[in-house]
């Protein structure tokens, strides 16, 4: 018998009063990196860059369910509430996490709204990281579906949401991983895509704190997938024109879930953006 | 165009996990090319009409409107960006989607096979 070198713990934060169990899987050793998933799925979509030996020889990856996603539980009443996600309990979220973790300003990498929320962080607490890989991210994206489509008792929404994003999978994607990507979709907990979406297609205050990043401490590269057609290459150009200093690669052949639909396309890509990680001096 | 949609409908009766999918599916779809109307009507997952227009008189519970050109990319074995789905095709302003788009997006796995059953297959690539 063989295992994964994947290992998962759970662990207990306070998110705005709050307790939240947390589940987290990791990997490797070396200089930290804390992985964010999209909406509407969970850490799995990190499961190829945490079984990558060439990738964990130096790093030590991080990935956690959000509260409500994958084997994260939603907090106690959860039974009578709605569930929308902010900004201010996803950029709490973060960095209670990796304070939890005793992480070292790591590496923040996040795809979609994990991006989203990354350059949050880069705008707002580039203190407590070294560097920010934001992945199909931009600084905005209204929706131009009605997000309550997700979240009705005549219909399945895990169902509907995997079909909808099936848009943004590459056909490069090998079929095997791409119905594993869409299966985390069709798993997702009732309300929880809907709850996620509102944060996405919602909030536009990252806009106006886009310039206040500073890339000369913490660098933020972009990547995005030329088949992404929620966060298309055009809205991933335009955030990262609008922070000083950004990078930003195109990935022609992957889509909106790169790290899990197309892993082998996705993996340079990675690893250029974590090369391009300065190692932080000692404060 | 009616002779892709006629393999279309032949190849829908044999996939059955397609036929499963659209079991509850019993609607008339409107599928507009180059201003040229198909009414798709679907009874329990099967395609049981395929009827050419102009018609203002079939009642349909959405519609996707697009031309000739994006659905012969739609059907390469690989499209290139924005032809590869049938929501690509409004996002790059080659298509239009509307009705009842609940509809629609209940049913959408459904939908979005079919109509990719007119792709042929992927040809394997090669290992270097």
């Amino acid at each position: 018998m063989t295992f994964e070198p994947i290992t998962g713990r759970y662990l207990t934060v306070t998110v705005q009063g709050r307790n939240q169990r947390i589940y987290v899987e990791m990997a490797g050793e070396g200089r930290p990196v804390l992985c964010l998933h999209t909406a509407g799925a969970d850490t799995r979509q990190w499961r190829h860059i945490l079984n990558d030996a060439g990738l964990t020889a130096n790093h030590r990856f991080f990935a956690f369910d959000m509260p409500w996603h994958g084997k994260s539980l939603p907090p106690e009443g959860f039974q009578t509430e709605e569930y929308l996600l902010t900004t201010d309990a996803y950029v709490e979220t973060v960095l209670a996490v990796a304070r939890t973790l005793g992480l070292d300003r790591p590496i923040l990498a996040g795809c979609s709204m994990g991006g989203r929320i990354a350059l949050q962080l880069a705008a707002l607490h580039a203190d407590r990281f070294s560097g920010f890989i934001a992945i199909e991210a931009s600084d905005f994206q209204p929706a131009w579906y009605d997000i309550d489509w997700f979240h009705r008792p005549d219909a399945h929404g895990g169902e509907m949401g995997a079909a909808l994003v099936s848009a943004n999978i590459s056909p490069h994607a090998p079929e095997a991983e791409r119905w594993n990507t869409l299966w985390m979709f069709m798993q997702s907990g009732p309300g929880v895509f809907r709850g996620d979406l509102s944060f996405y297609t919602r909030d536009d205050s990252l806009i106006a704190r886009l310039s206040r990043i500073d890339t000369a401490r913490t660098p933020v590269h972009l990547l995005v997938g030329a088949y992404d057609l929620t966060c298309t290459p055009e809205d991933a150009r335009r955030t990262a024109a609008a922070i000083p200093g950004a990078t930003c690669t195109v990935m022609d052949e992957l889509g909106h879930f790169p790290m899990s639909e197309h892993p082998a396309g996705f993996r340079p890509f990675f690893a250029d953006a974590l090369a391009r990680m300065k190692v932080p001096a000692h404060v | 165009m009616r002779a892709t949609l006629a393999m279309m409908q032949s190849r829908l009766n044999e996939q059955p996990h397609l036929l499963r999918l659209g079991q509850l599916f019993s609607e008339t779809v409107l599928l507009e090319v180059d201003g040229a109307e198909f009414y798709l009507t679907f009874r329990d997952g099967h395609l049981i009409q395929i009827a050419e227009g102009p018609s203002r008189k079939t009642p349909w519970r959405f519609a996707l409107r697009t031309d000739a050109d994006a659905l012969a990319q739609f059907w390469q074995p690989r499209p290139r960006p924005g032809f590869h789905d049938i929501f690509g095709f409004v996002k790059i302003g080659r298509g239009r989607i509307d009705g009842d788009i609940l509809a629609l997006v209940k049913n959408l796995r459904f939908f979005k096979e079919f109509m990719a059953l007119g792709r042929t297959a992927p040809q394997k690539e090669k290992v270097a």
